[in-house]
């Protein structure tokens, strides 16, 4: 059956359908609120190969890891031959091509006249996957075995019946249960969505046409990305930028080098240059890197269309580029290496991607943001030993983009997430927030000025406290671009008594006490151009807005 | 009969569309007349005029004016606003710029910050601090404030927003500002969070707080122009203005508080659907309005559309009750282009009203989903807008060959097709979504549609779908006005006070409701609504404790709440939880986030007589389609002259004056009540 480009669009559009029915069907029938309030989750549709076509997801880390993951266990683990219709297949182990273990990754093939035409995948960021801490977000693990339960590719599901020796071995090795398992079961119910959605497509274009259709669709995202870098001049591109450290070697640096290639309709990331993976659970494996590297350039690809509907993102885009990343660096992390925190590494790539990219397409590229998941928890311990606990994760900054300022306090790069109403904290545990307000000063001076970063304060109510965070960028500062300054510093500081003295940015488990304050500033983005070409009147008003002090005007943009 | 005329006007972009009802003899007829945008009141007055002449009513028979306006929309999306001032907690101020944090544009590398409409420096601390509990940490100190007025004074603000942390729990400090600056400052505006959206989460409820202050003089100027007019001629209606809840309320109420107003659009729509379905006696509907640029639907269970407690308008949201609806960028003016891939697409980008369609001749070079149906010949090029416009089909036809058949190798009947093919995937997946997010099937579903557009796409939206009933309704271009005419006053309280739903709780619970439902007898009395057509309606937002977000639970007329009624009530959000969610916890606490009353204020409905069909022929003749891949004379048929007794067959088109319906092949369509046309699917 020949399909004309009519039928193409139709079809396209039904699997981008299908992945939003499995999408609401996760967010319907998931039990944590990870899923319903952060949307921590992800849908998608991949060709009978693997390769996804079409997917439903908010999180740039999810966008192109997927994919790897499936054909990975494909590869190696499953062998397609005996990966029957009902049989469902999870699995969260980074060294089998997942990210962390947190998120766990279920798939299902689908099948029409006996030919396997498409797989169906589900991926959820669980509350817990048992290990060192409460949330499996251990910021001193040294190893994975300290970070949760390892679930190798298996089948929760064969021939449409639990395997119920995985249930329970799983319910006996986490926290929370009851949520995890729930949460798990509607992952499976969006994949029979998933599957149906399929059928009812397959009914109208027979298993052919549905292969033929996600070839050209996958084809398709191809010749428009084969476009957009064929657009941009040939070189080869380098950019340096570090993290602070793991939490374990305190001071060390860790550098991510990125050396870009563009050739003709290609483009090779040589990651060689960045440090070898580290003792802390600051790694990826290679399934996070590529997402990191593939998000930089669809961004800047993007970025250069005219029309209002971006290029279609899907597997097709990944195919004109190559990463290369040394076996054992900190991109391309090996067991046992601990890898929770991956975020903070794909958020310091997608920073020197972005470096990198400004000298290809300095248009479109923005100077540095945060770079940054400010995560905190507190757990705060009543005199009766009753106990509540709030994750909260801030943002800062975004980078001045060549055409326009930074955004202050915009969920920037590979997160993207909702804070929590200060009222809603406020009137489920012993916490009060004594100020969320700007941070003056902390976006980079440029002609086009960086985004500000904010400040968020914590009084704990509650006899005692545990505190707990997790956040990088208080020694490396979010870079300027084309002579723009750098943004400001994070800090974080204890308030006890009147005295203040400075908390390390990774700390597990520090105690306070009622009346103690914890202050967070976060680093605003990157300035754009130099700042004495700032327009006079766009700096007489950030002064008047209490964006700039008059010190920093007259120090930065005289 | 004392005044005996009700009319309805919806005053949109372009036209103001009129429904008119005579009690005295049950007729409904409409009118449209050009919208006068410098002052939209002298277009009102213009329609009521001429449909009176038309219809032989004087000014002195109309006894309601039911009044849609889009005049606090389109103020904010033009940024027509008063100056500004929000007071805040001290250490808040920045709240209103800081947002949520969520991104939706997630490749984006440039993005637009949201729109702050209070800017910083105008954005003033005052020192105070409520508990959660609605305790006072830190009180307010009126001889502290002289500073804060020279401050205030020095922003030469025109309207004052006060959002204070907690001011849902205890709007002592917020009333104590406002009773002060009315000492201070008297005939200053003042918009208090406790009274417009006393509901938790600080953010959204500075937001609306902050939009209904800076359209208070703006909505005030409009109201004073309107009032002007009435009492010219005799024309001295009692007036009400439509709300985002589906309601309308008085010109004191949209004066004190226009952010009610911001999302009132698809109120008329939804009011329409709900009165169509009780009138056909399909209960269960997707309502589908398709327009210029965007197609908006809405699920109608039990002959009413459902209400959620938040919408928002240029990305600021506004809690407050507004009638739920899906909206995609999808209409008549949806252009379709093919991109460098090969791939073709229809929308989002749409030609608008200005330059338009490629038809419309006025430089639009795009092709657009109207053209496509030009094209094909389902529209007539001489019979647009019932021929006060005439379409340009060989300019069209080139279009499309040029931007769509040529890049794909396709002939323009190919090309226009496709065009169509597309859109109406696109359609019919926003339908499809919009039932599966609520765990509905199409299949126990009708299609209403309606809006200028809808038409020409019901039947194979429907086919696509696998609904096999579509319901085309009177006038469709005017819907939204017919809707309006059968409103009543409603009234929506809400106060936030997060409580356990256990009997402890109760007499916190009784006190909260006997609070709201005093506030909405009296805003009821207040409007005039006798007691016998009064009613109070209590609801909960509910969630299990740990839960971040809430459904809406009907707790109907309750007055003194017991023990019984909290279980009922407890065992309707498990209910409804498992419904929507497929599971619940009935082991698990719940709590009360916020408790709500809807006051409504019947307002009488006459009895509308059925239309009359004109007396003239209902088949007006043939006309050539491009259907199964060829050329082909099919049927046209007057939609006004139409006898119950006449069957049309698709493939077949049904013309009226501002709308064109296409009844695809496997169709049949007849007349139904209320003077519908109901097409059901044969093959």
């Amino acid at each position: 059956m020949a399909l004309g480009p009519i039928e193409i669009e139709v079809i396209r559009n039904a699997l981008t359908a299908a992945a939003a029915e499995m999408d609401v069907t996760v967010w319907r029938t998931s039990r944590s609120t990870i899923v319903r309030e952060l949307l921590d989750y992800s849908t998608a549709v991949f060709d009978a190969a693997g390769n996804n076509v079409a997917q439903s997801a908010r999180i740039p880390g999810h966008l192109n890891s997927m994919s790897h993951f499936l054909r990975e266990i494909l590869d190696k683990y499953i062998d397609p031959d005996t990966w029957g219709p009902d049989d469902v297949v999870i699995s969260n182990d980074p060294y089998c091509g997942g990210q962390h273990l947190p998120d766990i990754t279920a798939f299902k093939p689908v099948f029409v006249d006996g030919r396997r035409i498409a797989f169906v995948g589900t991926l959820c960021h669980h509350i817990d996957v048992g290990g060192l801490a409460a949330g499996s977000y251990a910021a001193k693990a040294i190893e994975i075995f300290q970070e949760g339960l390892r679930i190798p590719p298996v089948k929760l599901i064969e021939n449409g019946k639990r395997n119920e020796g995985i249930w329970a071995m799983i319910r006996q090795n986490i926290r929370k249960p009851d949520l995890l398992l729930g949460d798990l079961t509607s992952q499976i119910a969006s994949l029979d969505v998933g599957a149906a959605a399929l059928h009812r497509l397959a009914a109208r274009y027979g298993a052919d046409g549905m292969m033929e259709a996600s070839a050209r669709i996958l084809d398709m995202s191809e010749a428009a990305m084969r476009a957009a870098i064929g657009a941009m001049p040939d070189g080869t591109y380098e950019f340096t930028d570090f993290l602070d450290d793991d939490g374990i070697d305190i001071g060390k640096p860790i550098r991510l080098h990125v050396s870009l290639k563009v050739h003709g309709e290609e483009i090779t990331v040589d990651l060689s240059g960045c440090s070898a993976q580290v003792t802390g659970p600051t790694n990826a494996t290679l399934a996070s890197s590529n997402s990191a590297v593939m998000f930089a350039i669809m961004c800047a690809s993007m970025s250069g269309n005219s029309g209002d509907e971006a290029f279609l993102a899907n597997a097709g885009c990944y195919r004109p580029i190559h990463t290369v990343a040394p076996v054992g660096s900190v991109v391309n992390a090996q067991f046992p290496a601990p890898v929770v925190h991956r975020v903070a590494v794909t958020h310091r790539l997608l920073n020197a991607m972005f470096g990198a990219l400004h000298q290809v397409v300095p248009e479109r590229i923005p100077a540095a943001y945060y770079g940054n998941s400010y995560v905190t928890t507190f757990q705060t311990v009543a005199a009766n030993n009753s106990r509540e606990v709030l994750v909260e994760i801030e943002i800062g900054g975004s980078g001045a983009h060549p055409a326009k300022d930074g955004v202050n306090a915009y969920a920037s790069g590979m997160h993207n997430n909702s804070n929590i109403p200060i009222e809603m904290i406020e009137s489920q545990m012993p916490l009060t927030i004594t100020r969320y307000e700007l941070l003056r000063d902390s976006g980079g001076a440029g002609m086009r000025r960086g985004g500000l970063g904010l400040a968020r304060e914590w009084r704990v109510d509650s006899a005692s406290c545990l505190f707990t965070a997790n956040m990088d960028r208080f020694v490396h500062a979010p870079y300027g671009l084309a002579g723009g300054g750098p943004a400001s510093l994070g800090k974080l500081i204890h308030v006890q008594g009147g005295v203040e003295h400075d908390l390390p940015p990774k700390s597990d488990n520090v105690v306070l006490k009622q009346g103690d304050r914890v202050r967070l500033e976060t680093s605003g983005g990157g300035g754009f151009g130099p700042p004495t070409r700032r327009d006079r009147a766009l700096l007489a008003q950030d002064v008047a807005l209490g964006y700039i002090s008059a010190e920093d005007a007259k120090a930065h943009y005289a | 009969m004392s005044r005996p005329v009700r009319i309805a006007v919806d005053i949109g972009g372009t036209f103001t569309d009129l429904q008119i009802l005579d009690a005295r003899t049950g007729a409904v007829v409409a009118w449209k007349t050009p919208t006068t945008p410098e002052d939209p009141s002298i277009g009102l007055l213009t329609g009521v005029k001429e449909a009176a002449l038309r219809f032989g009513f004087t000014l002195a028979d109309v006894g309601l004016l039911l009044h849609g306006t889009t005049i606090a929309t389109n103020a904010v999306l033009e940024r027509k606003l008063a100056r500004g001032v929000l007071l805040t907690t001290a250490g808040f101020e920045d709240v209103l710029e800081i947002t949520r944090h969520f991104r939706r544009d997630v490749y984006g590398l440039a993005p637009d910050p949201f729109p702050v409409l209070v800017p910083r420096d105008r954005r003033l601390g005052v020192a105070e601090r409520m508990r959660a509990d609605g305790s006072v940490e830190t009180a307010l100190d009126e001889a502290a404030l002289a500073g804060l007025l020279a401050r205030l004074d020095a922003t030469q603000a025109e309207a004052v927003a006060i959002a204070l942390l907690h001011a849902y729990a205890n709007p002592a400090h917020e009333v104590a500002l406002k009773a002060w600056l009315a000492r201070e400052r008297p005939g200053l505006p003042v918009s208090i969070s406790s009274e417009i959206s006393p509901e938790i989460r600080e953010y959204e409820r500075s937001s609306t707080t902050v939009l209904n202050a800076l359209l208070v003089p703006v909505v005030k100027a409009y109201l004073e122009k309107l009032e002007a007019r009435l009492g010219e001629g005799g024309f001295a209606p009692l007036v009400f203005l439509v709300q985002s809840n589906g309601g309308v309320c008085s010109l004191r109420t949209a004066a004190e508080q226009p952010a009610r107003l911001l999302l009132s659009g698809p109120s008329g729509g939804a009011l329409a659907a709900g009165r169509i379905a009780e009138l056909l006696g399909k209960p269960n509907l997707v309502a589908v309005d398709m327009g210029g640029t965007s197609y908006d639907v809405s699920v109608v269970q039990e002959n009413r559309v459902g209400v959620v407690t938040q919408g928002e308008i240029d990305r600021l949201p506004v809690r407050l009750p507004m009638v739920e609806m899906r909206t995609i960028g999808a209409g008549g003016g949806s252009i379709g282009s093919v991109d460098a891939g090969g791939r073709l697409t229809v929308g989002p980008r749409s030609a608008g009203a200005r330059p338009g369609p490629v038809a419309y001749a006025r430089g639009g070079t795009e092709p657009t989903v109207t053209d496509a149906n030009l094209a094909l010949g389902r529209l007539d090029p001489d019979y647009f807008l019932g021929g006060a416009m005439k379409l340009d089909m060989p300019g069209t036809r080139a279009a499309i060959a040029a931007k769509v058949g040529a890049p794909l190798g396709l002939s323009t009947e190919a090309a226009a097709l496709g065009i169509i093919t597309v859109v109406n995937a696109n359609l019919g997946a926003a339908v499809r979504l919009s039932l599966f997010e609520k765990g509905l099937d199409p299949r126990d579903f009708a299609l209403l549609s309606f809006g200028g557009a809808g038409g020409l796409h019901a039947t194979d939206v429907a086919t696509e779908m696998g609904i096999n009933e579509v319901v085309f309704p009177r006038e469709p271009g005017t819907l939204s006005a017919y809707g309006i005419l059968f409103s009543d006053l409603v009234q929506d309280l809400a106060r936030s006070r997060l409580l356990r739903a256990d009997a402890a709780a109760l007499p916190a619970i009784g006190a909260v409701v006997a609070e709201l439902r005093a506030e909405a007898d009296a805003r009821l009395a207040a409007d005039g609504v006798a007691a016998d057509a009064r009613e109070i309606l209590v609801a909960a937002d509910m969630r299990y404790h740990g839960q971040a977000f809430e459904l809406l639970i009907p707790w109907g007329d309750v007055g003194t709440p017991d023990a019984a009624m909290l279980a009922a009530l407890k065992q309707r959000f498990h209910a409804m939880h498992k419904q929507r969610f497929s599971y619940d916890s009935p082991a698990e606490a719940v709590e009360i986030v916020t408790l709500r009353v809807t006051a409504i204020g019947r307002l009488p409905k006459p009895e509308a007589a059925e239309a009359v069909p004109a007396a003239r022929p209902a088949l007006k003749g043939s006309r050539r389609v491009w259907e199964e891949h060829a050329w082909r004379d099919i049927p046209v048929w007057d939609r006004e002259a139409l006898p119950p007794e006449d069957i049309i067959t698709g493939p077949a088109l049904v013309e009226e004056p501002f709308a064109t319906h296409y009844i695809s092949r496997g169709w049949t369509a007849t007349l139904g009540a209320a003077g519908a046309l109901i097409a059901r699917r044969t093959a």
